[in-house]
């Protein structure tokens, strides 16, 4: 008799999704491995021809600088949203928590491109901040900020934040508080029992958060599409080109394909990575 | 029962009548749609009786769903710009067109008959558009001009399409579009001056409007929208001409209202509906015999005889959607990175 008899129906939706992406996959598979013919929609023969391709400077370094901008607006996003989370978590007033948790979750109702419009005023040459640099004097010439890898990363951290903080506050609340109390009842102060009972006891929230924010990042398209003004390209921004710019779909496929490739590589790495912090419980 | 099936009787009958009594119309959201609906569809309506309805996406994703769908369109009715055009007659999505059915297309300008399959809808230019107020007293009278050493990190250019700049490189060098690997070196010396390459329309508005990009190789209808918005914006008609743009219309293949679908494509040519078209758009009338307002007609960019259409730089549709991938990625390569 089967123990557990809602499984098959509860599975059934998500096993039909699961064909449903597999057979998008193996399209998409399919499309990387067929030569383009100029001015035809339809591909040509098979050919590793798009791969091949793939090697030349210019797309190896848009795979580089991808995992670059993920990797540093992990670590921003990771820096900036720990002591957010760690107030929306330990903060006692009720009100000054809700605050904190509107500031945090209402980013996420307005989506990618709304935010990243809202960079643009704020980086632009005439922008929030270089008005406010150059009415106080700092500066006399605007500071480049739109357009280069510092401005993507900007808004992406601010796209990321939600993500992380939410992420960040799961950890921390299942911390138990007894073990900060034990420390500090043996003498350790506010900054020590932080880095040796919370710190190392959030970390399986901060592997989550990491690798989420960096998977999430890695396929940004709006954010590095706009602020980046095609002299900041990520792998989506070169898919979109290719594909939609100029019909190049096998190529374009062959990006996608590569492209899911050093995802699962690189979180693959990074996951292996921090098993050991992962495994940290006081239990 | 002999109501239940009389009522199934009226169903059977109104439903399909209901579902063949339109026209459904591919094209850009927006004021693209908005442009069709409140002059061409309007008339089309009043003298037919036929509703109008809208299917709206972008130019690719609407190729791709008509792909998908061949033999039994979403649409009966296409617009889009005509290289792409090109993309969906190659691929058999569009009917042949029967002119002998359209009696107003006698007065096409001879740039406007793409192909057999499709025909220019109306025209517009891709050319100078710079904020003189950002850059001084410079004027742009060549091409050539936007070479200047003053212009470093000014310029921008569209990134979905380089075919504008790769033509004009070629021609300043000798050549043209055709031949455009000659004018390559003359483009890689361009480099310094793009500071960015913008998307989409939008993008294009906000990157001048904000004055990031003060000069850009723009498209002369958002350069118009924009100075009626208050951008102070001067737009420049190079001696060489400007790169001429065409939006084309088409029947879908498989549509069950072709005739109906003649009689809109006639009504677009319309005279009226032309300059009703170039009024609101301010872009250029497919047919020579519209009589423009001559507020209209003297905005560069704007051409309403066959000499002044002949003067602009015409990119051949079909060499343009063979090309445009190889132009694309050269121009990544070797000017975007």
């Amino acid at each position: 008799m089967n123990s557990q008899p809602f499984l098959r129906t509860f599975t059934a939706p998500a096993v039909l999704c699961a064909f449903g992406f597999l057979a998008a996959m193996a399209a998409v598979l399919q499309f990387s491995l067929r030569a383009y013919i100029p001015g035809s929609l339809e591909p040509g023969g098979f050919t590793l021809a798009n791969f091949a391709d793939l090697l030349k400077p210019l797309y190896a370094r848009v795979f580089l600088d991808t995992v670059w901008i993920a990797f540093l607006t992990a670590a921003s996003t990771l820096v900036i949203g720990y002591p957010l989370a760690y107030a929306l978590v330990r903060m006692q007033n009720a009100i000054v928590r809700s605050i904190l948790l509107v500031i945090v979750v209402t980013p996420l109702f307005l989506g990618e491109v709304v935010r990243t419009y809202s960079w643009i005023i704020v980086l632009g040459n005439n922008g929030f901040i270089n008005s406010m640099l150059r009415d106080l004097g700092v500066v006399q010439q605007p500071i480049q900020f739109m357009f280069t890898t510092f401005g993507v990363v900007v808004a992406l951290v601010h796209v990321t934040m939600p993500v992380m903080v939410i992420m960040l506050a799961a950890g921390l609340s299942h911390i138990d508080r007894d073990y900060e109390k034990a420390a500090a009842s043996l003498g350790a102060g506010p900054i020590r029992t932080f880095l040796t009972v919370t710190l190392p006891l959030s970390m399986p929230g901060v592997v989550a958060g990491v690798t989420t924010a960096f998977a999430w990042t890695f396929s940004a398209f709006a954010t590095p599409q706009l602020i980046g003004g095609g002299r900041v390209n990520m792998v989506s921004n070169l898919v979109y080109q290719l594909g939609f710019a100029s019909f190049n779909f096998p190529f374009a496929a062959s990006l996608c394909v590569a492209g899911l490739a050093l995802t699962i590589v690189v979180l693959s790495a990074l996951r292996l990575a921090a098993r050991p912090l992962e495994n940290i419980s006081p239990h | 029962m002999k109501r239940f099936l009389f009522a199934l009787f009226v169903l059977a009958v109104a439903v399909p009548a209901q579902a063949q009594d339109k026209l459904v119309i591919s094209i850009w959201g927006g004021s693209w749609r908005d442009l069709v609906a409140e002059t061409v569809a309007r008339k089309f309506t009043a003298e037919t009786g036929v509703p109008v309805e809208f299917v709206t996406g972008g130019t690719i994703d609407r190729l791709n769903k008509e792909k998908l769908a061949k033999g039994s369109p979403e649409s009966d009715i296409t617009f889009t710009t005509s290289h792409i055009g090109w993309l969906y007659a190659n691929d058999g999505l569009f009917e042949q067109l029967d002119l002998g059915k359209i009696p107003n297309a006698s007065n096409l300008a001879d740039e406007a008959r793409i192909s057999p399959f499709h025909l220019g809808a109306w025209a517009y230019v891709y050319t100078i558009g710079y904020r003189a107020d950002l850059i001084g007293d410079m004027k742009f009278e060549s091409w050539n001009d936007l070479w200047k050493p003053e212009l470093k990190g000014k310029l921008a250019a569209p990134d979905f399409d380089p075919s504008h700049v790769i033509a004009v490189a070629a021609l300043l060098s000798g050549s043209d579009a055709a031949h455009w690997e000659k004018g390559q070196d003359k483009l890689k010396a361009l480099k310094p001056n793009f500071k960015a390459f913008f998307t989409n329309d939008a993008n294009s508005q906000q990157l001048l409007a904000s004055g990031e990009t003060p000069v850009q190789i723009v498209l002369s209808m958002n350069a118009y929208y924009m100075i009626s918005q208050g951008v102070p914006i001067t737009v420049a008609i190079p001696k060489e001409g400007a790169v001429l743009g065409i939006d084309t219309v088409a029947i879908m293949k498989g549509s069950k209202k072709v005739e109906l679908a003649y009689k809109f494509i006639n009504a677009l040519y319309d005279p009226e509906i032309q300059a009703q078209i170039a009024n609101l758009k301010k872009g250029s009338p497919a047919v020579l015999n519209a009589k423009l307002d001559p507020q209209i007609v003297k905005l560069p960019g704007v051409f309403s005889t066959a000499a002044q259409w002949k003067q602009q730089i015409n990119i051949d549709a079909k060499l343009r959607a063979q090309k445009t991938a190889e132009w694309r990625k050269w121009f990544a390569e070797n000017i975007m990175n």
